[in-house]
């Protein structure tokens, strides 16, 4: 064996070729990875899939009902689900259901009943709370269990919330409780005063929903 | 005209390479011909569906409840051409037949293997094969769920829902990776032509291409004998001939699974969209998969509630339970071979008893699935009365582990029983013949 490689003074064709080949390989490959980048459509921040923020009405999202505002007198302990209803960039009212992980689940119960950890400043009297009605887990919407009165199961993976403690989790795989959104009585209707007090599905930390609330502020002024 | 063809297509040569392949003559060498039987009927009730079938989740007016001038009711396009197959003479039937094929394609899949597996039709040469045969199932998979979303039904919504959680629950990525593939933020206005592209393009593509390579390294490598053929010629191709035997046997076996599937698909709904209705919030009350997936969605109920954020990613028990747990048990599969330390290449299908730990690890990993597939049926256990809130995780943990191994060790006490037995006969043989001299 010799330690000396034999260079070759000049560049063969099969070389020649190879590397040709390889380099539009690589260009092409390249260039089909950068198609990737289309299949994932840019995302417009418009005002029906906006997150509920303050001076939203609270409506029903029940088919038969969709769109009427909701009354006080609707409510009680068995969930009613809700929209948001804000205004668009012309001032008419739109229903931000654009974004399905805005469905609000709302109770009503006899004072006495909601106890910490639910914010009772952001109820109405302590009797009247409303909640993402989403799932922290895989984000299917949360319904009235079947098997426990007065709990919430998610029947997706059985996820259990208690309407009662703030939504905490008391069975399954959810990590989180729901989060809680505050709202006054405003005359007749159900106002919502701020963001969710804490982030709701489908958002994984505090950061990424600080943003997306920074971004709702600077199209609101 | 056979002389005609044979100049020009010299089909005595693929008579002899391809025409002559003998194939077996045993029961279980049918499941694969079911797998592809299934194959070719869903490719047809497709294409049909495929005609009628309106690949948007635009909302259109619902022309069977058309409500008023000045409150419309709005439903999403593809859910309205799938209720307006429903109305087409035989429309209903088509979507069934559709979709029982699907669901007997995933099974005859499921046991096909499981005969590759227990006779240890897997090992050298057939390891390539044994892989090809993994990426199809998993991509029959892929393209049944894809399938089920198309009708865009409240169902389909929810396990589309869930689908696109689960991809954006990979730590990191998930959110860019879940919106790459269901076309933006869920439920986005390319959701459905997305969905549509996968379920009638692509995976079809894939599963074509696959079975293709399946069929042809199958064929080059010549199906393992049963052992009959042992003893009757000992290291021959025993077996008949694709032309003109086993063809009318196939053909028969081809009519009758049809008739099967249509008389099911007469009798038998599934799938009924009227029932579930259009997208909603409203959930669907206990929500499942089909049946082969469901011990992912076993998983899911069981696994406790965590969430780890690290390097500003988030590990969660949503991506532990329905991607890394699949992940771990396919990988195992696909290692199957690998763990097999034969060298020497396989003609015979081996007697499974006589091969008792691969059979116990066998049992002991269906039973492991049949056990996350009941946790999949938790709420129902809870709601019946036989587990409570409070016992049903830990009750169903305990399962995970004591079932597959009691399972696992009662294999090997049937089998030396077995054994024992064969033995028994053995002697008593022996003792005839030493009895006759």
């Amino acid at each position: 064996m010799t330690r000396y490689k034999r260079q070759d003074p000049e560049i063969t064709r099969r070389k020649f070729i190879n590397v040709a080949m390889g380099t539009t390989a690589a260009v092409g490959g390249v260039s089909l990875l950068s198609t990737l980048g289309a299949a994932n459509p840019v995302f417009r921040l418009t005002a029906n899939k906006m997150p509920p923020q303050a001076g939203d009405i609270l409506v029903h999202a029940q088919e038969s009902k969709e769109g009427q505002p909701i009354r006080i007198a609707d409510l009680g302990p068995q969930l009613v689900r809700a929209w948001p209803q804000g205004k668009d960039e012309n001032g008419d009212p739109v229903i931000r259901k654009g974004d399905p992980n805005n469905i609000l689940a709302l109770y009503r119960f006899p004072k006495g009943q909601l106890v910490a950890p639910t914010n009772l400043d952001a109820t109405i009297d302590g009797e009247t709370v409303a909640y993402s009605d989403i799932c922290t887990h895989a984000g299917c919407s949360v319904g009235d269990s079947d098997i426990n009165a007065g709990e919430m199961k998610c029947p997706c993976h059985s996820g259990q919330y208690d309407p009662k403690r703030g939504c905490i989790v008391i069975g399954g795989p959810p990590p989180r409780p729901l989060a809680q959104l505050p709202i006054k009585l405003e005359g007749d209707n159900l106002v919502v005063t701020g963001f969710f007090l804490t982030y709701p599905y489908p958002y994984t930390n505090e950061n990424e929903w600080e943003s997306i609330k920074k971004e709702v502020e600077a199209q609101r002024t | 005209m056979n002389q005609w063809l044979d100049e020009r297509l010299h089909i005595s040569r693929l008579n002899d390479k391809f025409l002559r392949k003998a194939f077996p003559v045993h029961h279980s060498f049918f499941l694969g011909e079911i797998t592809l039987f299934s194959l070719i009927i869903l490719i047809l009730t497709g294409i049909l569906l495929a005609l009628s079938y309106e690949p948007s989740n635009s909302m259109v007016v619902n022309s069977f409840d058309p409500g008023t001038a000045d409150k419309p009711n709005l439903i999403p396009a593809a859910y309205h051409s799938a209720l307006k197959i429903n109305a087409m003479p035989f429309g209903d039937m088509l979507r069934r037949i559709h979709h029982w094929t699907a669901n007997i394609m995933v099974a005859a899949a499921v046991i096909h293997m499981m005969r590759v597996y227990f006779t240890g039709a897997y090992k050298k040469p057939r390891e390539i094969n044994w892989w090809v045969g993994m990426l199809l199932l998993i991509f029959t998979a892929f393209t049944a769920v894809t399938g089920y979303a198309l009708p865009y039904d409240n169902y389909a919504y929810n396990t589309l829902k869930v689908i696109y959680s689960i991809a954006a629950s990979l730590p990191w990525v998930g959110e860019w990776v879940s919106q790459a593939a269901f076309a933006g933020k869920f439920p986005g206005d390319g959701l459905i032509p997305r969905v549509y592209g996968y379920h009638i393009m692509l995976l079809p593509g894939i599963l074509l291409a696959l079975t293709a390579a399946h069929m042809l390294i199958m064929i080059k490598q010549k199906h393992t004998q049963p052992q009959y053929a042992k003893r009757i010629a000992y290291k021959k191709i025993v077996g008949v001939p694709l032309m003109t035997q086993q063809t009318p046997i196939m053909l028969a076996l081809t009519l009758l699974f049809a008739g099967i599937v249509v008389l099911f698909s007469a009798f038998i709904p599934v799938h009924p969209v009227e029932f579930f209705g259009p997208p909603s919030t409203t959930p669907i009350d206990n929500i499942k998969p089909d049946w082969y997936l469901l011990w992912i969605f076993g998983v899911l109920a069981i696994i406790p509630s965590f969430e780890i954020h690290f390097l500003g990613g988030v590990i969660n028990s949503e991506f532990v339970g329905a991607i890394v747990v699949p992940t771990i048990a396919l990988l195992a599969m696909f290692a199957v071979p690998m763990l097999d330390r034969s060298r020497d290449n396989l003609y015979y299908a081996e007697n499974p008893t006589n091969y008792p730990v691969r059979l116990g690890l066998g049992v002991a990993f269906m039973a492991l699935l049949i056990v996350w597939s009941v946790a999949g049926y938790k709420p129902e256990l809870i709601s019946a009365g036989i587990l409570s809130n409070a016992n049903a995780n830990a009750v169903l943990w305990i399962a995970t582990f004591l079932v597959p191994a009691l399972c696992y060790f009662a294999v090997q006490a049937i089998v030396r029983g077995i054994r024992s037995l064969r033995e028994a006969d053995a002697r008593d043989r022996a003792n005839f013949q030493a009895a006759d001299d």
